[in-house]
């Protein structure tokens, strides 16, 4: 015990003496200070947050086992679920944790719009907000498609068949999405390839904006 | 006054302690139920051996010629010479590249750095420190059976 305490002290002495280390932490951890009227419902963002993180975890697990072609998709994932120690573990958080952070989501939009939070000066954390949104909506559907079920098929047809309804580019636009006329095996890889690093780089990059407005003008305060 | 003073801090110090152990030990095993299915998921899944042995028809590996097939996960060789079968591994000794069988030249060779080993595993030339180990061959009917 005694040797870890000191451990501890000569790493943080030798973080503290480059970066304030200390400080930092007091700053934003120990001795930040939240407004009274802070309660549960406020936590909907932060799990969020948690949800997606869970979601890069054990989807970069699945990665190691799922193949994106039409021939083997569906086999690995049934793979990962039945044979693979502890697979099921992680494809059904996947899978399950995708509609919890749908919900949390939702749920820390609405608390937003029930306290005015997005009033100003806070208009385009309500806008990066948005977009945060649709890019989960986005990885949903998406991931919708890749286990290559009856269900993510018909899914990924319905889905796509939608954006046809614009006028003039529709019919290309539904084309453009699905790699062809049909779902195929471009689709999957596409959608894939989407899924696994189009998003969730672009909700990185929007979470990173949305966070660092939030600490600059910080939890908005009582109703 | 004294005394009593230090019973205080005593007993506040062993509880301390006992919270601090609990809270260790609640670390200790979330942790470890985080870690433990993802070192069972990353880890290969043992390889389904049906038999150790392995049967090959003696039709499949003519006078001269190899035959290539996994023993126990590693890539193995069969060879038909002029006294019978000889069943080698044909992982390379060397850095454990795949060797191939010049029937021309009754010899194994590495593809990655030109080790070269005979019919019977031994070391010709080129760096491999050791020879192909070999593995029991049997002959039964129309059959070969190894390991």
């Amino acid at each position: 015990m005694e040797l870890i305490k000191d451990i501890n002290k000569k790493v943080l002495d030798w973080l503290d003496e480059r970066y304030d280390a200390r400080q930092w932490i007091r700053e934003n951890l120990t001795e930040k200070l939240v407004h009274k009227h802070i309660n549960w419902l406020y936590c909907f963002g932060g799990l969020s947050f948690l949800g997606f993180l869970l979601q890069i975890g054990t989807g970069i697990f699945l990665m190691m086992y799922y193949i994106p072609t039409p021939k083997d998709a569906l086999a690995s994932v049934q793979n990962i679920a039945n044979n693979i120690p502890f697979g099921w573990l992680f494809q059904r958080l996947h899978s399950i944790g995708a509609n919890v952070v749908n919900l949390l989501v939702m749920f820390h939009m609405l608390r937003v719009l029930y306290h005015g939070a997005y009033k100003k000066p806070r208009e385009f954390q309500w806008v990066s907000g948005v977009f945060l949104l649709l890019i989960t909506m986005a990885m949903s559907f998406t991931g919708y498609l890749l286990p290559w079920t009856q269900l993510s098929y018909w899914g990924a047809t319905i889905g796509t068949e939608m954006p046809g309804a614009t006028p003039i580019v529709g019919e290309w636009l539904v084309q453009l999405i699905r790699g062809g006329v049909q779902i195929t095996g471009i689709t999957l890889t596409r959608f894939y390839a989407i899924h696994v690093v189009v998003l969730p780089l672009t909700l990185i990059g929007f979470l990173g904006i949305h966070f660092l407005m939030i600490r600059k003008v910080g939890i908005s305060g009582p109703m | 006054m004294s005394m009593s003073i230090k019973t205080v801090k005593d007993a506040s110090d062993s509880k301390r302690g006992f919270l601090k152990l609990l809270f260790l030990s609640v670390m200790t095993v979330s942790f470890g139920g985080v870690i433990y299915p993802i070192i069972r998921y990353l880890s290969p899944l043992s390889q389904q051996q049906a038999s150790e042995k392995i049967e090959i028809l003696k039709d499949e590996v003519p006078d001269g010629k190899a035959k290539f097939f996994t023993y126990k996960g590693n890539p193995a060789v069969v060879i038909h010479t002029k006294t019978g079968f000889t069943a080698l591994s044909a992982v390379c000794t060397h850095l454990g590249c795949i060797v191939k069988w010049l029937e021309d030249k009754n010899e194994f060779q590495c593809p990655c750095h030109a080790g070269r080993f005979d019919i019977t595993g031994k070391v010709l030339s080129g760096p491999p420190p050791k020879p192909l180990p070999q593995i029991a061959v049997a002959e039964s009917g129309a059959k070969i059976v190894i390991g």
